[in-house]
């Protein structure tokens, strides 16, 4: 078993810059890299120091020219067919290793699966701090890193600090932040780091991986989403879905009882979003999912329950039976010219 | 080849979310008057780990890190059908924050000789997700994580797992031994068998593990190893909504077009 020094504090003196890793899977880069590059240009200008963006996988130099468009001052790219695709053993050990040479201060990750598999994966050998799921980010007038991350099913925002242990590492959770526009013409060093593993020293192996749903809830500007209430038939809801141009959404009751895929979950363990209009159809309005579409401009709730706590989250609200109140409604919507006409095929969503 | 292998299964005691509530005075929740119950995801990983015992044998061990009274969550651990179970309790744990609690796990699933060490998804109290490859990283071993299915291949020590990533899944061998973390609500947890609770509630005894009896210095664990600390806390002001009822989807219709939401 390796252990750091007793207790693991570091003299914070010799860390500095920001790093962000930019998740890339296959070539393509999960947006929430590009919102943590955004926010952390400006905690890397308060700080005085550089963005660097942390890219790892196969033929993934684009990305490091890319990352340096949308605000990283450098690029480093280690770039090997061991790291395509995502281990947790290969990124945590070349990880480490550009840790323990470069000596970054602060560290941001997205909050995906892999986000969260990779960064508690290296946060230990590092005996970095490392805070989970965080919606704001600042710095302190000592430099240090503010994580802020609701707490509490979401009635408090607790702010963690990591004041002798380096880097300060935390995960942020998607569709928080914005992505920033990239801009062709900033210049940024691209840095190319050998790979310090090599194949015949990882223990797992990715024999399959299926990835067809790659819709991102955190763009959309009208979102439906679907929570228990709908018993496992999506039918009026994506109806809804199609007539208001929006994408299907999820509370964690829907994505665990498998009738919608995890990357569309709206909450504490899925996703942020403030699309300019939120329809919650049968959904009770948990703290949980509340957290997580919030910000919405507007909030419309459909219910069967009266008391269902969504009522007082919501701007417009209808209590009845979420299979007869969705049809009404897209009918109403058409009539009243308010909404395209039903396309002859209706596009199939999924 | 492992013919008789030893899963270790972590579970942890937290405040029953559902009974939770909010200190008038403060805005902050008053966890301690909460009843303490099983982390609902462990469920799902003492399922794939007494699941994994049917398909290969072996023997499952339920472990927790807390206070005495923690025990209750073994006695639930084993009345669902664990053959043994730890407690790892000592003073010097208090404060631990993931890192030196990923520690003392670790060093746990050494003494207890893990092949295979099962976690729930992340616990209710917390949040954070970040113990088991925490774990695993200290151990220096292979990490499945979002599992929701196990194949046991321990012939070849190796166990396969179909993970949920973003948009799909995938299907990950990992080399034994290794560290699991199961998604919330992809096990159907077995129900207690009465001879089995009755056994685990009178006669089970765990066994008590203090740090120095896993190999753990005081220094390593709790509050002086655990790099973050709360800076502060704030009540976050509720979002003001218009609250407004209709009756009918006609309504509902005319109030989006005249707020200019749709249209």
């Amino acid at each position: 078993m390796s252990r750091a020094e007793k207790a693991g504090a570091v003299d914070t003196d010799a860390y500095s810059d920001v790093w962000v890793f930019v998740e890339v899977h296959d070539g393509d880069v999960m947006t929430v890299s590009w919102e943590l590059l955004g926010e952390a240009r400006g905690l890397a200008e308060d700080l005085g120091e550089d963005l660097v963006a942390l890219v790892i996988g196969e033929d993934v130099d684009d990305v490091g020219r890319e990352a340096v468009e949308r605000g990283a001052d450098r690029a480093l790219v280690a770039d090997d067919p061991v790291f395509e695709p995502y281990r947790a053993d290969p990124y945590g050990e070349q990880f480490r290793a550009l840790v323990e040479d470069r000596h970054p201060a602060i560290v941001l990750i997205g909050g995906t699966h892999t986000g969260r598999d990779f960064a508690g994966r290296v946060a230990v050998p590092a005996h970095a701090g490392l805070t989970a799921d965080c919606t704001e980010l600042g710095v302190d007038d000592d430099g240090l890193l503010e994580a802020r991350r609701p707490a509490f099913g979401g009635n408090v925002l607790a702010t963690i600090v990591c004041e002798d242990h380096r880097p300060q590492m935390a995960t942020i959770r998607p569709g928080v932040f914005s992505a920033a526009d990239p801009d062709p013409d900033r210049d940024g060093q691209i840095e190319r780091v050998d790979p310090v593993v090599d194949e015949r020293d990882t223990v797992s192996e990715v024999r399959e991986r299926v990835v067809g749903d790659t819709a991102d809830i955190t763009e959309a500007d009208r979102i439906v989403a679907v929570g228990a209430g709908c018993d496992g038939d999506l039918g009026p809801a994506r109806e809804l879905a199609d007539a208001l141009d929006a994408e299907l959404a999820a509370s964690r009751k829907a994505v665990d009882e498998g009738w919608v895929d995890g990357s569309r979950q709206v909450g504490q363990t899925g996703k942020t979003v403030r699309p300019e209009l939120y329809v919650a159809v049968g959904i009770s309005g948990a703290v949980q999912h509340v957290e997580g579409m919030n910000d919405s401009d507007a909030v419309v709730a459909v219910n069967d329950d009266p008391n269902a706590p969504i009522f007082e989250h919501a701007d417009y609200g209808v209590v009845g039976d979420l299979f007869e109140v969705c049809p009404a409604l897209v009918e109403r919507l058409r009539e009243d010219g308010l909404v395209d006409a039903a396309d002859a095929e209706p596009e199939v969503k999924p | 080849m492992t013919d008789d292998p030893t899963i270790v299964v972590g579970v942890k005691q937290v405040p029953d979310d559902d009974e939770v509530r909010i200190d008038p005075d403060t805005g902050h929740l008053d966890r301690a008057s909460a009843p303490a119950v099983l982390n609902p995801p462990d469920r799902d990983a003492l399922e794939a780990a007494l699941g994994l015992r049917d398909a290969a044998g072996g023997t499952v061990v339920a472990v927790t890190m807390g206070p005495p009274t923690a025990t209750d969550v073994l006695e639930e651990a084993v009345a669902m059908g664990c053959d043994d179970a730890a407690l790892i309790t000592d003073r010097a744990f208090a404060g631990s924050d993931t890192w030196p609690t990923s520690l003392t796990l670790a060093a746990a699933a050494e003494s207890l000789g893990a092949d295979v060490f099962v976690c729930g998804e992340e616990t209710t109290d917390s949040s954070t997700g970040q113990v088991p490859p925490g774990i695993a990283a200290h151990l220096g071993w292979a990490q499945l994580t979002y599992v929701e299915g196990l194949e046991p291949e321990f012939d070849d020590d190796r166990l396969v797992a179909r993970r949920d990533v973003e948009g799909g899944y995938e299907i990950v061998a990992a080399d034994l031994p290794v560290v699991v973390a199961v998604a919330y609500g992809e096990f159907e947890p077995r129900p207690a068998g009465l001879h089995r609770k009755l056994y685990a509630e009178t006669e089970f005894e765990p066994l008590e593990l203090s740090a120095d009896e896993i190999g753990l210095d005081d220094e390593e664990v709790g509050i002086d190893a655990s790099p973050t600390e709360v800076g502060g806390m704030e009540t976050v002001e509720p979002v003001e909504r218009e609250r407004e009822t209709v009756d009918t989807a006609e309504e509902l219709a005319d109030a989006l077009a005249d707020a200019g939401v749709v249209g």
